[in-house]
């Protein structure tokens, strides 16, 4: 369960957040819409401790973040709009090590494989060093690690940047996945119509503050597009 | 996880490169050293060995002559070399180690002025030791300067963060990888220089030996130490990990290479030290004084050497003139070479803000070659030098000439020379060296600990991403 609590955040002058309160229940997909620079990516590092609230607080599973903040995280999973690994190292190496910071445990060759082919990278590149990846495949390595961590709750920041078309839908089964398994997943998107789709819940939020709400019966008897747009009109 | 954070920071080093060529040249350079050093010690050596039994023997092997021509003649003396300055050679290479016994002069060394004995350690000898104080933070820099702004820059920092590592964690385990990264590149110097001193040392004293080298790899890994959380704190603080490179080159410019000569300039300016030639002619005329009034009183003439003075009294005249003298000698060399202590002592306490400074003098000391141990041995050698001239004097008085005209005429034989017994030279021992140097392991503990808590300070818990 993840919870923000009537979140503000000032950067000096600049309110990024203002009073925002969002629940996401174990099992459900909470879809953040919003324009660049809405402030998404702020309420998801809050929910990290990159950041510390200005007033109200973060909590997850129940915990206060500020209170406790390495072992909160140790609930969650998070992707970044861009996964950022070490160039040196080869695919296998960079999850196995991020693994094993995540877990406390060593990875057999065989499980990180496996890891990584469900995160849809092919086997062939998991030995090839990093820095000759494509973006999109950091970013299954970066799906990788988020897997392997079994957290029960994952943060998504843009996940599915860079993904061609067929990951990004292989993407929205792990989601579907992890959904029925009892994960709360909160995740930024600027793809209207994948929020569609796998989100159970849609917020959209506008300069800061959450300016919808929505459930997925909401979502039924409305057009997500025109909704989104008379948002961002008003 | 602080092993797992080392293990993956190592590998870096590894794969880039980096430890590879920094690898290479410092085994290159010490290997060096360590040759120079070895070299420059087992040629002193069997030259001194060979010329300090020559110049007993040779002492011995003098014919009839006359007592006092014997004692102006003299004897060379020799410092033993200790077997430690092969790695720290310490101010050795500036004050020379050979003493010529001669009488009436107490010769600080015989082939070098002593007027820089600590002014001139500024310049630094090639050396192993060199090359840990001043290379070796180099490349603890070079190593370490993107540990965490590079981290930063690169986003991986982030993808930690979000793991839920410590950022405590993070610190000890680049400390970590560093400490490995210095290691493996000094770990060949290290055993090469263990087996020089092994080989070198008296099968005796290998134990004192053995101790010195351990005190002296802990002193230097204490300053490395103090290096890396400098390095360290530097890294995370700075914006950008080009910003921490920079920081670090002219922290290492200032700190390692112009700060020790501005603070041994001032120690000088602070503790003046007078000149060669003003001490030289301080001397005299403080001798000068003191003779005269010491042969008016015992003698009642106003010149020395003179026609007043008969010369079966020349004996007598010889051994007032050389007390007189020790006393005179003892309070201007005491008051130089306290005064150098003092200058060292002060570079020494400078440490605390540069740390160079205190290893160096710590160094120099585990090693056997700094100033203190220098002037055990000048004192030791101006001791043997008096019981020459005493012997010499004490002959001349037994034998005086009641007709006094035939003092000059009078020869002693060898039954004289060997009155006077070898010069057997002991060199301080390590007890000796820590009651000495004990300030200089606090110095570096306590900037140690100033380093860790300057390095905890610029990793805070929630570490600027
Ligand atoms: N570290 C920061 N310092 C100052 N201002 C910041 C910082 N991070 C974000 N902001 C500001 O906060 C506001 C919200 O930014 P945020 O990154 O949360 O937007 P976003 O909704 O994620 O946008 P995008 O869709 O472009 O990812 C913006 O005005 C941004 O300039
Ligand atoms: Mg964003």
């Amino acid at each position: 369960m993840l919870e923000a609590l009537n979140v503000s955040k000032d950067f000096g002058a600049n309110r990024a957040l203002d009073k925002v309160t969002l629940r996401v229940k174990p099992g459900e997909i909470y879809c953040l819409l919003g324009a660049n620079g809405a402030g998404k990516t702020t309420l998801i590092n809050l929910f990290l401790d990159f950041i510390e609230p200005t007033s109200g607080e973060v909590r997850i599973n129940g915990r206060k973040v500020a209170d406790d903040p390495l072992s909160t995280k140790r609930d969650i999973a998070y992707i970044p709009e861009q996964v950022m690994l070490y160039g040196v190292l080869s695919g296998i190496e960079n999850l196995k090590y991020f693994a094993a910071l995540a877990t406390g445990e060593r990875h057999s060759r065989e499980q990180l494989l496996a890891l990584l082919t469900e995160a849809g990278l092919p086997e062939a590149a998991a030995d090839g060093r990093v820095s000759t990846y494509s973006k999109g495949m950091r970013q299954k390595v970066g799906i990788a690690i988020a897997l392997a961590k079994n957290a029960k709750a994952l943060l998504l920041d843009e996940p599915t940047s860079g993904l061609d078309p067929k990951a990004a839908s292989e993407f929205s089964q792990l989601l579907a996945k992890a959904r029925d398994r009892g994960v709360a997943v909160l995740t930024t998107t600027h793809d209207l119509f994948h929020a569609k789709q796998t989100g159970t819940r849609i917020g959209i939020m506008k300069q800061g503050r959450l300016v919808a709400d929505l459930s997925s019966q909401d979502l039924s008897h409305t057009d997500l597009e025109t909704l989104y747009l008379q948002h961002m009109a008003a | 996880m602080i092993r797992l954070i080392a293990q993956r920071e190592f590998t870096e080093f590894v794969r880039d490169g980096r430890l590879l060529w920094a690898g290479g040249i410092m085994l290159l350079l010490i290997v060096t050293a360590l040759g120079v050093g070895w070299q420059r010690q087992s040629h002193l050596h069997a030259e001194r060995h060979a010329a300090q039994h020559l110049d007993y023997e040779d002492w011995l092997k003098q014919d009839e002559r006359h007592p006092h021509d014997a004692a102006h003649q003299g004897m060379h003396v020799f410092k033993p070399e200790p077997p430690l300055s092969i790695i720290d050679p310490g101010i050795g290479p500036y004050v020379g180690s050979t003493i010529w016994l001669q009488a009436h002069r107490q010769s600080e060394v015989k082939f070098r002025p002593a007027q820089d004995a600590t002014g001139l350690q500024r310049f630094g000898t090639f050396s192993a030791a060199w090359l840990v104080q001043i290379l070796a933070p180099l490349l603890i820099i070079v190593f370490g300067f993107n540990a965490f702004a590079g981290e930063r820059e690169l986003g991986t920092l982030r993808q930690l963060m979000s793991l839920g590592v410590s950022s405590r964690a993070l610190l000890w385990g680049k400390a970590l990888a560093l400490a490995m990264g210095i290691g493996v590149l000094l770990v060949p110097g290290v055993v090469v220089a263990a087996a020089a001193v092994v080989i070198e040392s008296e099968p005796g004293r290998l134990l004192d030996s053995a101790l010195r080298f351990l005190m002296l790899g802990l002193a230097y890994a204490v300053y490395l130490a103090i290096t890396v959380f400098v390095v360290l704190a530097v890294s995370a603080r700075a914006s950008s990990s080009r910003v921490a490179l920079i920081s670090l080159l002219a922290l290492w410019i200032v700190g390692v290479l112009l700060a020790p000569r501005v603070m041994s300039d001032l120690s000088r300016h602070v503790y003046p030290s007078p000149s060669r030639t003003e001490f030289a002619s301080d001397l005299s005329t403080d001798l000068k004084s003191e003779h005269d009034k010491a042969w008016r009183e015992q003698f009642g003439v106003s010149t020395g050497w003179g026609p007043d003075l008969p010369l079966s009294k020349w004996g007598v005249a010889l051994q007032v003139n050389d007390h007189v003298g020790y006393g005179v000698l003892d309070r201007h060399f005491g008051a130089l070479w306290d005064t150098f202590e003092k200058q060292q002592r002060m570079q020494e306490w400078a440490g605390l803000l540069i740390p160079v400074l205190a290893v160096r003098s710590l160094s120099m000391g585990l090693s056997g070659t700094d100033f203190v141990q220098h002037r055990d041995f000048s004192v030791a050698a101006e001791r043997q030098r008096r019981v020459v001239q005493d012997i010499m004097s004490h002959d001349l008085i037994d034998h005086a000439d009641p007709l006094g005209d035939r003092h000059f005429a009078y020869q002693a034989d060898k039954e004289l020379w060997a009155k006077v017994p070898p010069f057997d030279y002991q060199t301080p021992s390590l007890a000796v060296v820590l009651r000495h140097h004990w300030s200089g392991f606090a110095i570096l503990s306590a900037v140690l600990a100033a380093a860790v808590a300057l390095a905890l300070l610029f990793v805070p818990r929630r570490l600027p991403l």
